[in-house]
């Protein structure tokens, strides 16, 4: 029971801590301006605008919220090293597993926070496209598909901040730690493109038909393209409720795991 | 003035030509290089499918959006300022090859992007560009990616007919399309007579309307189709009045000029392409074939 209270305090703090830091805020400004884009820029072609909306509104959910993680999310971490505030927790009764998973979902929260702004305001620039230039609504559009696709990218955001929390337990430096977090975001963005090439392209070279070594890869990075929901939300295909739930439970097992490994590695970590 | 002074404006004069010098030495490269027509087709576009659909990442979508405003923006009227104050529009040379890499580069990261294909179609398979073949592929792959849409499939029907000449190609292309949910009911009666054999003038009547119906008046191609749907028209009451006279007379007329002395007709309709109307010896009409009669006949 104190370990949950300990781990939603530091929630609380950090995400007082991300929504106090002026890159929060600067980035969610850059983000509603891109929404705000939404409408001058859905003008600027002649067919198919409810897609060229939807796509835009959700890839500025998915940009700023890669920005959160990558620059806010690391230097929070980062900052708490460097200006020895890890020693004040430590030295309490809270351990490092408490430590990282507080960090962590104070850092999932700033998320949610920024993906709910984002959501709702490109949300209603869709709204005023989608009312505006009813002939290029998609033909099976629907707003729950919407919702259902903005949390799906919430999650992915999730999984690639476990991801740059492992990566930030055991390099050497936040540099290092925010490379390799960007590596492994692009790995599991082209996950599926990479079996793709492996078992059509011919000419893959060494990697032609070891359908079994990118099967190995898709279980040690994450898949993230399979979060990947504007193409199904921009036309309106369909999306089940069950895939859906799935994918939340890959989301949330995945984080955990990486979470779990984290904790090992920060164990040995030199915090002096 | 001090030595020092001197040294000091006669280094920053020297440093000031240096950096005019190579600054507009790489100006006049840019120009050149744009002059040969190289920079406006270099870009992501050329790369892989592969690469760029690993490089678009999660931002496919956009990307393909960006291309195709890319491939708009190139096929854009060049205007030059006149010198008496106007504008005046320049000829273009289109690279049309580069132009497709751009459409297919598009459709790679967002196969149903609907401006893709409707770009494409108003461009490719018409003159100069003569890209029919490669513009049906761009349809195809849009037909099999929008089950919702009977246009792609439509204007692969239209191309089949008009530029390959292929009617029963066309003819199975419309009735597939036809099968599309809310299809327009034409396209059902289009492919069954295409499908058939005969009737050709007026079927291709009925397709050149369905391809004006929700056309602009501005887009590129429309004043092409419908010069050709004047001039089928024209063919069309032609072939009636054929008909009639040989129901009157027993025999088909031996000129046109007879169907207007025997009164069946008032006067010859207007060709758009300011051409004489022709019928050969077998009785089919021409609109673009002055001196029919004196070379074999041949399918329109």
């Amino acid at each position: 029971m104190q370990a949950l209270r300990n781990i939603w305090f530091l929630a609380l703090a950090t995400c007082t801590e991300g929504i106090r830091h002026r890159v929060l805020w600067a980035i969610l400004c850059l983000a509603v301006l891109l929404t705000m884009a939404n409408l001058s820029i859905t003008n600027l072609f002649s067919w198919d605008l409810g897609k060229v909306s939807v796509e835009f509104g959700l890839s500025a959910v998915a940009f700023a919220g890669l920005l959160l993680v990558f620059f806010l999310g690391l230097k929070i971490l980062a900052d708490d090293l460097e200006r020895s505030r890890i020693f004040m927790l430590l030295s309490r009764p809270v351990s490092i597993w408490q430590y990282l998973a507080g960090k962590f979902l104070g850092l999932s929260l700033v998320l949610g926070l920024s993906t709910i702004i984002l959501g709702l305001s490109s949300g209603l620039s869709m709204y005023f496209v989608l009312s505006h230039y009813t002939a290029f609504v998609p033909p099976n559009f629907s707003w729950i598909s919407y919702v259902m696709a903005i949390i799906c990218q919430w999650m992915s955001l999730v999984v690639v901040l476990a991801v740059s929390v492992l990566c930030f337990s055991f390099a050497s430096s936040p540099f290092v730690a925010l490379l390799l977090a960007i590596s492994s975001y692009l790995v599991g963005q082209n996950m599926e493109l990479l079996r793709r090439v492996v078992i059509e392209n011919t000419h893959a070279g060494a990697l032609t038909g070891q359908e079994n070594l990118v099967i190995a890869l898709s279980w040690i990075f994450p898949n993230l393209s399979l979060f990947d929901k504007k193409y199904v939300a921009a036309y309106g295909m369909f999306f089940s409720f069950q895939e859906f739930m799935l994918l939340l439970l890959y989301g949330v097992s995945y984080s955990a795991l990486l979470l779990y490994l984290a904790t090992l590695l920060f164990r040995r970590k030199e915090l002096a | 003035m001090s030595k020092r002074l001197i040294v000091h404006i006669l280094v920053g004069f020297l440093l000031l030509c240096f950096y005019a010098t190579s600054y507009n030495a790489l100006l006049h490269h840019g120009t050149a290089v744009k002059q040969a027509g190289r920079s406006d087709y270099y870009g992501i576009w050329n790369l892989s499918p592969t690469l760029l659909l690993a490089l678009a990442g999660e931002f496919k979508g956009l990307m393909a959006d960006y291309l195709t405003m890319e491939a708009g923006a190139q096929m854009g009227t060049h205007v030059i300022r006149s010198r008496e104050g106007g504008f005046k529009v320049l000829k273009k040379d289109y690279n049309w090859a580069g132009l497709h890499r751009l459409f297919t580069a598009s459709q790679t990261l967002d196969p149903s992007f609907a401006q893709t294909f409707i770009v494409a179609q108003g461009w490719l398979p018409w003159e100069p560009a003569n890209m029919v073949l490669e513009t049906q592929e761009i349809l195809k792959v849009a037909s099999q990616n929008r089950p919702w849409d009977w246009q792609p499939a439509h204007a692969m029907g239209f191309n089949a007919y008009y530029f390959l000449n292929q009617p029963g190609e066309a003819g199975k292309i419309f009735l597939e399309a036809a099968k599309t949910p809310n299809a327009p009911s034409f396209l059902s009666i289009l492919g069954a007579r295409l499908a058939q054999k005969g009737g050709e003038t007026e079927t291709a009547i009925v397709i050149m309307k369905s391809m004006l119906a929700d056309k602009d008046s501005e887009e590129p191609g429309y004043s092409d189709i419908a010069d050709r749907l004047h001039a089928l028209e024209g063919v069309w009451v032609i072939e009636q009045a054929v008909k009639k006279y040989e129901m009157s007379h027993g025999r088909k007329p031996m000129s046109l000029q007879e169907l207007t002395d025997s009164k069946i007709l008032q006067n010859l309709p207007p060709n758009p392409y300011n051409l004489d109307y022709c019928m050969d010896t077998a009785g089919i009409i021409y609109f673009d074939k002055p001196d029919c009669r004196s070379s074999a006949p041949e399918s329109k």
